[in-house]
């Protein structure tokens, strides 16, 4: 039996009044040829108590990364969320709303998402950010769009970007999805063997519409050539920075070394993983590209009083004004999750979130310390500083490693090969706030096993 | 008032954390990439901040405060346990790179979602990737696409929709680089065959439509239309977002559809969080599934080796990737989080999701009696016309205020910002565009008889108030009418920390 109904057993009453005698009154206008003549076949309702057994069930054969030792992130990182985040955006109000369309009754999460322009705009150090799209995949897709639209007119390598090598193939593969459409032909930038962007190749990427680089780059390396690539490219072609935000709490912000647009995954700060989503995309960039960035944005202004009031603002840009001109055709965001993000970086503070950078770099500077005293793995860009993760060469497969890290309960890392196929023995292994050094050495003393048990059978 | 950046203790810091592992002054960091300036971030003690948002939680309606009838938007109930179900660590503690055999369970509850919602659209594979329903437009819209390039057929460029269409359908389709032909609705905001046949044509890639309408109507010669885009050799592509009037009682499959996107956060109660998460999955009709973005989830029996997390496990859960897939749209398997809220929606329902849909399609039909019976009463019912003249309505009914603009200047947007005064949140306004001066009305099925009842008396008496009443309404919420011009012409995008 249902129970979400309130009018359940009043039919007949709400149908007399209307002067009908039955719900298939109400189906009259669906022509027999298309009507659905069998029940559903789907099982009958359940209880709420039963369907929390089953959930519970269900989602308790899974592995949590909290049951086990871990070191898998690829880009999304296990940092602690407060429990105030979690109580107060359960709150009806925030939870049940929409889309503010009337701003009268609206003004708690317009002034929210405000407060959360302003949180990104001043990470990332640029003055305009929506409030949220998707996740940094389709962030940085939606920011190369932009950049074709602002540049195009002008370039010299006309409806062309240029994209790090190293970013990853599923996010490269959202870019493709995105800028197929408009034609816009995706290049490559190369990276050096230590990881860092090849600046001399960059030189190519000048004329185009725009350059997407990511820092820390997809093997966690910072690379301290990104401050040089705006000069390279020159002000006709827009500098795209991917950027880690809890990085930003000791790294310095793209928009003070040239970035145009930046993306992030903001996922670090406000939200658990979940599995990949939901999670949301920082959209920020200079009033340059206002105009044609995508996504939602709240402006203040003032009612008719005069007093201080928000609503959004520049909605010519979007889909339900300007249809298919519309600079995206995003209209669902992520507000909520952004609101959580907005939350945590609120208790964070200036002081909260240069400590939570450092306890993410300690974390992976500490192991990378350690691993690299084992003779029997190699970590190729040792001499670079890392955040959050690096890479680690084993003597054998990397997808074995971790089976065998399985049978140890650690969820050792991921398989780079995934990624980047000729790289059977890359590792990449991350690490969190939530790390702890005794779990570093957890790790070091079975990668020294399985290594050396390796180095055994090949002897 | 309380501004978040005006809340700066000396040493507010909203939760004290651990110290690092290590000591940080010997972390090597290239010199050129050290932080030159700290955000201008708030400083809030944890008490401080939770007054705060909780403040402007009292400023925010939600379904929860009150009647919410957003045509277009489906704002129904949202029930709570699968908020606690969506916390689980089952499935908010877990990575998408995770491997098969740690997430068993996950895949299980997503290759159950998969099958229901194929059952109630009659498609025949899904996937749950797509976050949001534009998303799930887009996706589909790009499988269509290599569809056609798979066969050779590239000269299919061109995407038709109906003028009454969400403005995502030609946005999406665009992106995916398409031409957009907009064929005008007829008189009463059905679709025009005439039109359409005079538009399709070895150019058509696909028609986006949907049914119900946006005037909520249900299209009785949609059958008739998907014959006439096949016949031309396109594809007919089913807007999901009014389908909450419909499941069990047809389908798109039924109605000659090849794709349809899913909008979670209408149909299956995902909250709308203030404009997001939603999750947009698409179904599709075989011929189109190995274009799919992947990977989808597959089960298959048990078999020898099989690491197995549940003694009454019967399948295997694995990730499949279609053979000619589009790739991600997002990069890792969707909004899990929302999918998972979905589930537990569906299960409280399982079959009886007809008279879910029973129950939002009577409530509005009952919705717009009732006003009209009130209207009638207060002898007002000249002040508005029906946005179209039909007996029955799907699960939203439109009406037009063009009278009452013309009789005494007051438009739908007066009526809305009345409406506010009465403790409601507004109807959509101004769309569909083809009906002037539009409310679109949808109570869903989680309104009780009382709340409609209710709601159709406040409605009137906002028609009968003094137009100057109106003109400056709202007068009761926490700021009065908000000037939108002003905002687009003096741009304050954030914090003014020089002001």
């Amino acid at each position: 039996m249902v129970d979400q109904l309130p009018n359940l057993g009043r039919e007949k009453e709400m149908l007399e009044f209307m002067g009908m005698s039955s719900i298939d009154d109400l189906f009259a206008d669906i022509p027999e040829a298309v009507r659905m003549t069998e029940e559903l076949p789907l099982p009958p309702p359940q209880s709420e108590e039963e369907i929390i057994a089953d959930a519970r069930r269900l989602l308790g054969a899974n592995v949590a990364l909290g049951d086990r030792v871990n070191f898998l992130g690829a880009g999304l990182n296990r940092n602690y969320v407060p429990a105030s985040v979690f109580q107060l955006i359960t709150r009806g109000e925030f939870l049940t709303s929409y889309t503010p369309y009337q701003p009268e009754v609206s003004q708690g999460m317009l002034q929210a998402m405000w407060e959360f322009q302003t949180l990104v705009s001043e990470l990332v150090g640029l003055e305009v950010s929506n409030l949220s799209v998707y996740d940094v995949s389709t962030a940085a897709a939606e920011a190369l769009t932009c950049a074709v639209r602002v540049h195009n007119r002008k370039a010299e390598q006309k409806d062309t970007v240029y994209v790090s090598e190293l970013v990853p193939p599923s996010r490269r593969s959202v870019i493709y999805n995105y800028t197929q459409g408009g034609g816009i032909e995706v290049k490559t930038l190369r990276h050096n063997s230590d990881g860092t962007l090849d600046l001399d190749s960059l030189a190519q990427a000048a004329g185009s519409c725009g350059v997407y680089v990511e820092q820390p780059n997809p093997l966690g390396i910072l690379d301290g050539g990104l401050t040089r690539v705006k000069e390279i490219i020159g002000e006709n072609t827009a500098f795209i920075v991917g950027a880690a935000p809890v990085s930003l709490g000791v790294i310095e912000a793209p928009g003070n070394y040239g970035a145009d647009i930046v993306v992030g995954e903001g996922q670090a700060l406000g939200s658990p993983i979940t599995y990949g989503g939901p999670l949301y995309g920082i959209f920020a960039c200079t009033k340059a590209y206002l105009r044609q960035m995508p996504g939602r944005i709240v402006g203040r202004s003032i009612d008719v009083d005069g007093k201080e009031a928000f609503c959004l603002t520049l909605s010519t840009r979007e889909q339900h004004i300007r249809r298919h001109r519309a600079t995206s055709n995003i209209c669902t965001n992520e507000t909520l999750i952004a609101l959580m993000g907005a939350m945590h970086m609120s208790l964070l503070g200036p002081e909260g979130l240069a400590k939570l950078a450092q306890r993410n770099m300690a974390a992976c500077h500490l192991a990378k310390q350690k691993l690299s005293e084992i003779p029997t793995i190699a970590i190729p860009h040792q001499n670079n500083s890392h955040f959050n993760e690096f890479v680690v060469e084993l003597p054998g497969a990397a997808a074995e490693c971790i089976a065998y890290l399985d049978t140890q309960g650690l969820i050792g890392g991921f398989d780079l090969s995934a990624w980047y196929p000729e790289r059977k023995n890359w590792l990449l292994v991350s690490f969190s706030d939530q790390t702890k050094a005794t779990e570093i050495e957890l790790l070091a003393a079975h990668l020294a096993v399985w290594s050396a048990s390796l180095q055994g059978v090949s002897a | 008032m309380s501004h978040l950046f005006e809340h700066n203790g000396a040493d507010g810091r909203g939760y004290s954390q651990p110290d690092p592992v290590i000591p940080v002054d010997n972390i090597q960091i290239p010199s050129n990439l050290v932080r030159s300036n700290s955000p201008r971030w708030p400083r809030l003690s944890e008490p401080e901040m939770v007054r705060h948002y909780t403040w402007l939680s009292t400023r925010n309606f939600g379904i929860d405060t009150g009647f919410y009838p957003l045509g277009s938007c489906t704002m129904k109930h949202n029930p709570r346990v699968n908020e606690v179900i969506a916390q689980l660590p089952g499935i908010a503690d877990i990575h998408p790179l995770q491997p098969e055999h740690q997430i068993q369970g996950t895949l299980a509850i997503f290759h159950e979602m998969q099958e229901m919602l194929a059952i109630c659209a009659g498609m025949d594979d899904v996937t749950l990737q797509p976050v949001a329903g534009a998303q799930g437009e887009f996706t589909a819209i790009r499988c269509i696409q290599e569809y056609f390039r798979s066969r050779g057929e590239l000269g299919r460029t061109k995407v038709i929709v109906p003028d009454s269409a969400h403005g995502t359908n030609p946005a999406s389709a665009a992106m995916a680089g398409f031409e957009i032909i907009e064929i005008p609705s007829q008189e009463d905001g059905r679709i025009d065959l005439n039109a359409l046949r005079a538009v399709v044509g070895d150019d058509t890639a696909a028609m986006m439509i949907t049914n119900p309408s946006t005037l909520g109507l249900f299209e009785p010669e949609i059958a008739q239309a998907a014959e006439i885009v096949h016949e031309a050799g396109g594809q007919m592509y089913y807007d999901g977002a009014n389908f909450n009037a419909i499941l069990g009682r047809t389908s798109p499959g039924l109605m000659g559809f090849d794709a349809v996107h899913y909008n979670l956060h209408k149909t299956f109660s995902q909250p709308h969080g203030g404009g997001g998460p939603g999750s947009g999955p698409i179904g599709v009709k075989s011929h189109l599934a190995q274009f799919l973005p992947g990977p989808v989830v597959k089960k298959r029996p048990i078999l020898a080796g099989d690491q197995l997390t549940s003694v009454n496990q019967e399948w295997w859960y694995h990730w499949h990737q279609p053979a000619n897939s589009i790739g991600k749209v997002q990069q890792w398997h969707g909004n899990s989080g929302a999918v998972i809220r979905c589930w537990a929606y569906y299960r409280r329902y399982g079959r009886s999701l007809k008279t879910m849909s029973e129950h939002a399609v009577l409530n509005a039909n009952y919705l717009r009696h009732r006003i009209i019976m009130e209207a009638e009463k207060a002898g007002v019912r000249h002040l508005f016309a029906d946005g179209a003249p039909v007996d029955v309505v799907k699960h939203e009914f439109t009406i037009s205020m063009a009278p009452m603009k013309e009789e005494c200047g007051i438009g739908a947007m007066d009526i809305a910002k009345g409406l506010l005064d009465k403790g409601y949140m507004a109807p959509t306004v101004y769309f569909p565009l083809i009906v002037p001066e539009c409310m679109m009305v949808e109570p869903t099925e989680t309104e009780s008889k009382e709340t409609l009842d209710q709601f159709a008396k406040k409605f009137v008496e906002v028609l009968q108030e003094d137009p100057d009443v109106l003109h400056n309404a709202p007068v009761t919420t926490k700021v009065r009418r908000v000037d939108e011009v002003y905002a687009a012409r003096n741009l304050t995008l954030s914090y003014p920390f020089d002001e």
